[in-house]
């Protein structure tokens, strides 16, 4: 091209791009503004990879040979016994047409990149000088153990009702609400300075909130979706993981900065080279580390909290690792694999597989329950499956790594609660019908089930208030309340009103290690 | 096996809808299955645009089930969703949400 005038050349530079742009938004506008919409309404769920999440992949592959129809009736109703709310009013006809046709012509999409440099930029800060925040809590509490915090999602998993909602779990009553802006999903807390708490969103925002004033005071993006967040010891360290991309991040817990990234890949039980999504990530009472599990790979890794963040590989643990729960003082750590049905137990002193025990089907652990009882230490794992019946939760005695037995239960479970003042293991039932009402109680002693609670609404996440008295459970989905029940005689207490509640997390938590064990057990 | 699951909880819903004679009872499980999705049961979404059912008056209610469900009143979702109740189904219905604190 041979242009000769700079008037020329600088009128043809400005109306080049106008044209290109202006065109390409002609060619692609539906399928850009259709992204937009996915992103803004389906992504937190299912994935902005299209490659699901808390919700099934949505993509060219996943949908193909649905009817659009039956797809866009189901946008529009939403889906019962699901978090899918009803997009009937939100989205235009047009809109959930347009949709429709986007998945299904969608393929999955490449990991995005979201590294050091992007979490760094992403660092909100709302609370510049952290210093003037008063000394003491601006609320009554008799202690800040008996804070309790609730994930509330929010009907549609982002906007007004999402939010952390923290309790007084001996008055039963709201202190505080901290916004979210998509569903906040697990919550810690710092061991080493009460006033803080940690909120992970679905979309793998991280928030550092004041408990005393009941507001965030800084927030960063992580990653793009991915539940693993784990606290250090002595509150300095945060490590989180993603499910996408495939990597976990060290960060201050001070100030969120992002100190090391680690790219999770490694080779699996099978012997093949694989990334890895995040399983749990746990600090523990026991030392100055963190483990984490890779999902895919089927290792943990033990990283000391020192120069350089070294790692330790434990590799063959298990096929599709999950979620985890501590026992012996912080020092055994029980590794729940989904694909082989088992859960494993590590040695963090030696960094050695201990064993790997019987679990009922896909074991789902939450956050674990381990109980003494007449001088054994009892540990209960749940059980996503319901697979050829053997809907059981599973007591295993973490003195001798034996089965003790498995406790027949009306459905699939995912997060069971004890406390070493109440006399039950609550556990929640999630099987997809009228039983995920419920949530069945199981003797400490006889290890059996003595009451079925009808909850309300899809009842999981049950939790003990820190002085073992009451009985939390989300009543989620479209329950839209929190449950309170005297755990001794199981009498309904109190209704606390928020969307969606999931996630139910105490602060006592922080002394007991994990839920069930006593404090004395720290020592 | 939605509508064969969703149909077999309808039969088992109507069957202890006849044994109970508080229908507020049966009205309970009913809107937990086929109202709270979008009205929710004390409240509906902040972020939602359907109107909360708890509290409103159980004839107007009633009223207004039957009428999406011959359709003099016109609505494509709850013209759908009325159609598969029974008159015992909207006044068991009814009964609840009037009964509830919103």
């Amino acid at each position: 091209m041979t242009i000769k005038t700079t008037i020329n050349k600088s009128l043809l530079a400005a109306t080049i791009p106008l044209l290109l742009s202006s065109g390409s938004v002609l060619a692609k506008s539906g399928s850009h503004d259709m992204h937009k919409l996915y992103e803004e309404n389906c992504a937190s769920c299912h994935g902005s990879d299209h490659g699901g999440y808390l919700a099934p992949a949505l993509n060219s592959e996943t949908l193909k040979g649905r009817s659009p129809t039956a797809l866009r009736s189901l946008i529009m109703t939403g889906s019962f016994e699901t978090l899918m709310p009803p997009f009937f009013g939100r989205l235009s006809d047009t809109e959930i047409r347009g949709l429709v046709k986007h998945l299904q012509s969608t393929p999955k999409l490449a990991n995005p990149a979201w590294n050091i440099k992007e979490m760094k930029k992403s660092l909100k800060i709302y609370v510049r000088d952290e210093s003037k925040l008063p000394a003491k809590p601006d609320f009554k509490i008799d202690s800040m153990d008996d804070v309790i915090g609730v994930a509330a999602r929010g009907k549609y998993g982002r906007g007004q009702g999402s939010e952390a909602v923290f309790i007084n779990s001996k008055a039963h009553k709201v202190i505080g609400k901290v916004a979210t802006d998509t569903a906040a999903h697990i919550i810690e807390f710092n061991p080493a300075n009460e006033r803080w708490a940690y909120v992970k969103t679905d979309t793998a925002e991280v928030y550092k909130v004041d408990l005393y004033t009941m507001q965030a005071v800084r927030s960063i993006k992580t990653g793009l979706n991915g539940p693993a967040i784990g606290i250090s010891r002595d509150g300095k360290y945060l490590m989180v993981g993603s499910f996408v991309p495939h990597n976990a991040v060290i960060l201050d817990a001070d100030t969120l900065e992002p100190l090391k990234q680690f790219e999770l890949e490694g080779i699996d039980p099978d012997g093949k080279m694989v990334s890895s999504d995040s399983g749990m990530i746990i600090g523990t009472p026991y030392a100055d580390i963190f483990a984490i599990a890779l999902e895919n790979a089927g290792q943990v890794w033990i990283i000391d909290l020192k120069d350089g963040f070294p790692v330790t590989k434990i590799k063959n643990v298990g096929r599709h690792l999950h979620d985890a729960f501590l026992s012996h003082k912080g020092k055994k750590l029980m590794v729940a694999s989904y694909d082989d049905s088992i859960v494993i137990a590590i040695d963090l002193e030696t960094r050695k597989i201990i064993k790997k025990l019987p679990a009922g089907c896909v074991p789902h652990v939450g956050g674990g329950s381990v109980v003494k009882v007449d001088g054994r230490t009892l540990g209960f794992g749940t059980n996503f499956g319901t697979c050829d019946d053997n809907t059981v939760v599973s007591v295993w005695d973490l003195d001798t790594m034996e089965l003790v037995k498995q406790v027949p239960v009306s459905g699939g479970t995912e997060s069971p609660a004890a406390h070493a003042n109440a006399p039950y293991v609550a556990v929640d039932i999630i099987t997809k019908d009228r039983r995920a009402r419920t949530i069945q109680l199981i003797d400490k002693k006889s290890l059996e089930v003595v009451k079925t609670l009808d909850v309300g609404g899809h009842a999981y996440f049950p939790e003990y208030s820190a002085d073992g008295k009451y009985l939390y459970v989300s009543a989620g989905y479209t329950g839209d309340e929190v449950v309170v029940y005297d755990s001794k005689t199981l009498k309904k207490v109190a209704s606390i009103q928020m969307e969606s509640p999931a996630g139910i997390f105490s602060r006592g938590r922080v002394k007991y290690m994990t839920r069930g064990l006593s404090p004395d057990e720290m020592e | 096996m939605k509508i064969l699951a969703y149909t077999m909880a309808a039969l088992l819903l109507s069957l202890s809808a006849n044994s109970y004679a508080a229908s507020a009872f049966a009205g309970k499980y009913k809107a937990a299955a086929v109202c709270s999705q979008c009205h929710g049961i004390r409240a509906t979404s902040s972020e939602a645009p359907f109107p909360p059912l708890a509290g409103r008056d159980e004839l107007y209610l009633e009223k207004a089930l039957k009428q999406y469900r011959n359709k003099t009143r016109r609505s494509d979702v709850m013209n759908n969703i009325a159609a598969g109740l029974s008159d015992r189904d909207i006044n068991n219905i009814a009964e609840y949400y009037s009964r509830l604190k919103p």
